[in-house]
């Protein structure tokens, strides 16, 4: 699934407009930073209520394209700038972590190897 | 015939969370400049990324220096915080001494440590209580 599509599939808010046409090699949700830096893998998708600076930190370290945020969480603006200066797509959803999970399943999003 | 390591280096800065993995970045840009596989790249974004985390969360500030030498680099942090009284202890996944306010960030999930050793082919901890903590890890380049 592309970035695009999955923002339309969580209706999520576009903050930061990377390469939306991306296409997304799996997913993980997770709040833990370390936890994170251990489990995700470069070109997936991000799911977390962080919405502070060092989010994005971990993301251009794990080379992770687009951080959703959940649960209707704003991004803070230092994190939004940073995303625009890495070229991270940044989104947030309405919906929770799990909901969103869920609706990316359903859409077809493919089980993370 | 070996070429003089190459050596990045960086003060952590107390207190300044926002700037916690700015280090590490810095080090992985680099990593791929000099055209080092990415699995590696990888590997040492971690550890650095740890390494930086600890320095500022647990030590108050401190360095950390990357070393590139031809077959392998090394990672080192250090601090002149309160030490690590029993690093075992330290080692153990889920354990943290961090505050709730740290937590409530997304840090101190007592997973540091075993990140580092678990991407590093060495590493050592050389600490004490009211002194400090270095850490040095070493992640070589040798390809299977």
């Amino acid at each position: 699934m592309k970035i695009g599509e999955a923002v339309r599939v969580t209706g999520a808010s576009v903050l930061v407009e990377g390469d939306m046409d991306r296409e997304l090699g799996g997913a993980i949700s997770g709040d833990l930073l370390s936890f994170i830096m251990a489990e995700a893998r470069e070109g997936w998708l991000w799911i977390t209520i962080q919405t502070h600076v060092n989010a994005a930190a971990v993301a251009v370290l794990k080379e992770v394209p687009f951080i959703l945020a959940a649960s209707g969480r704003m991004p803070d603006r230092t994190l939004v700038d940073r995303c625009s200066v890495e070229g991270i797509t940044l989104a947030t959803t309405p919906m929770s972590a799990f909901d969103a999970a869920g609706a990316l399943r359903e859409a077809g999003f493919p089980i993370s190897s | 015939m070996g070429q003089e390591p190459y050596v990045e280096e960086y003060a952590i800065q107390a207190g300044d969370f926002s700037a916690i993995g700015e280090a590490s970045t810095k080090f992985k840009a680099t990593l791929k400049m000099l055209g080092i596989a990415s699995d590696l790249v990888r590997r040492a974004s971690v550890i650095a990324y740890e390494s930086e985390m600890n320095a500022l969360i647990h030590g108050g500030g401190g360095m950390l220096r990357m070393t590139v030498h031809d077959d392998h680099l090394v990672i080192e942090a250090s601090d002149s915080g309160p030490g690590i009284p029993d690093v075992q202890l330290a080692m153990q996944e889920g354990y943290s001494t961090a505050t709730d306010e740290i937590r409530e960030l997304g840090f101190g999930a007592g997973m540091g440590l075993p990140n580092i050793q678990r991407n590093a082919d060495a590493m050592e901890i050389d600490t004490e209580v009211g002194r400090g903590t270095r850490l040095r890890a070493t992640v070589a380049f040798k390809q299977g």
